[in-house]
């Protein structure tokens, strides 16, 4: 049986492949369903991104129905 | 040639009764932040906006119920607070789901997903927000009625100054990658959706997003050893 190195394997399928670029996937998906991420909370980039969706899922006391002019 | 909405699309009383059932329902789902909220099956997504495309009413306030939450997340992350609120961003979302509305009986599938219809609406219309001086008019906020079920002062501040910071982060990125970000995680839009937005494969969009979180987490690194 011929050993087949893991980057050799991943540009025939594709960079899109690559076991890291799933991982960062599966973990955006998490963050956009606004589900736990699990222990990447000490991920910088994932502690700051969830900031930001809290902030802009946030409820307004009142939301204008018409643009303002 | 007749219309075959029951109404005139430049008619304000009529486009804002289906408008305020929209928000309403919207408000509620941005709370709650649940995904199936926020982004609905695909298949069942062009069924409605085929029923949409044709006048149907019920199927009208449906589609813009469910896109609008996706929205108002796109335009805040875009254009984020002004004197610490959020009415110019709330304000274009509005904008693009009235130019949607406008927009359905022109549309034509064209086996894009119709989130990238909407989204190239919402990035134009957020482009003009950028460049018009209208975010200098900042409304005040009418006075609660009563007692404020919302997170407190500390925790709305700290939260605050944290998206501040993301968003700062994210400014300096390359554009395609900060709009990628922001359609992938806050709007909630899938990759292939994203794709058909920025002109880019599935795939594509999911080494993008790889690199430009990568890019982040380095940034947000940097200033922490700073």
């Amino acid at each position: 049986m011929t050993a087949v190195h893991p980057a050799r394997s991943i540009r025939k399928r594709g960079p899109d492949a690559d076991p890291d670029v799933l991982r960062t996937d599966a973990l955006i998906d998490a963050l956009a369903a606004r589900r736990p991420v699990g222990d990447e909370h000490d991920d910088p980039a994932v502690r700051l991104l969830q900031a930001l969706t809290a902030d802009v899922d946030q409820r307004l006391s009142s939301v204008s129905i018409t643009p303002s002019t | 040639m007749t219309n075959p909405y029951p109404f005139t699309m430049t008619t304000c009383g009529i486009v804002a009764g289906i408008m305020r059932n929209v928000t309403e329902g919207c408000v509620a789902d941005a709370k709650t932040g649940v995904r199936l909220a926020t982004r609905s099956d695909e298949s069942d997504l062009r069924d409605l906006t085929s029923l949409a495309v044709q006048g149907d009413r019920t199927a009208i306030e449906s589609l813009l119920g469910q896109l609008r939450p996706m929205v108002v997340r796109y335009c805040r992350a875009r254009l984020g607070r002004v004197s610490g609120h959020y009415h110019i961003a709330d304000d274009v979302a509005q904008e693009v789901c009235i130019a949607v509305l406008a927009a359905l009986p022109r549309y034509r599938d064209m086996g894009r997903p119709f989130a990238s219809f909407v989204f190239g609406i919402a990035s134009h219309k957020v482009a003009d927000a950028l460049r018009s001086s209208v975010r200098s008019a900042v409304p005040t906020q009418d006075l609660p009625d009563g007692p404020d079920q919302g997170p407190g002062p500390e925790e709305t501040v700290v939260r605050y100054i944290e998206a501040e910071h993301a968003r700062a982060l994210l400014s300096r990125l390359p554009d395609n990658q900060r709009e990628l970000i922001i359609l992938r995680v806050v709007s909630g839009l899938s990759a292939e959706e994203t794709g058909n937005v920025l002109g880019m494969s599935p795939g594509a969009v999911r080494v993008a997003q790889h690199r430009a979180l990568a890019r982040l987490r380095q940034m947000a690194d940097m200033e922490s050893i700073a």
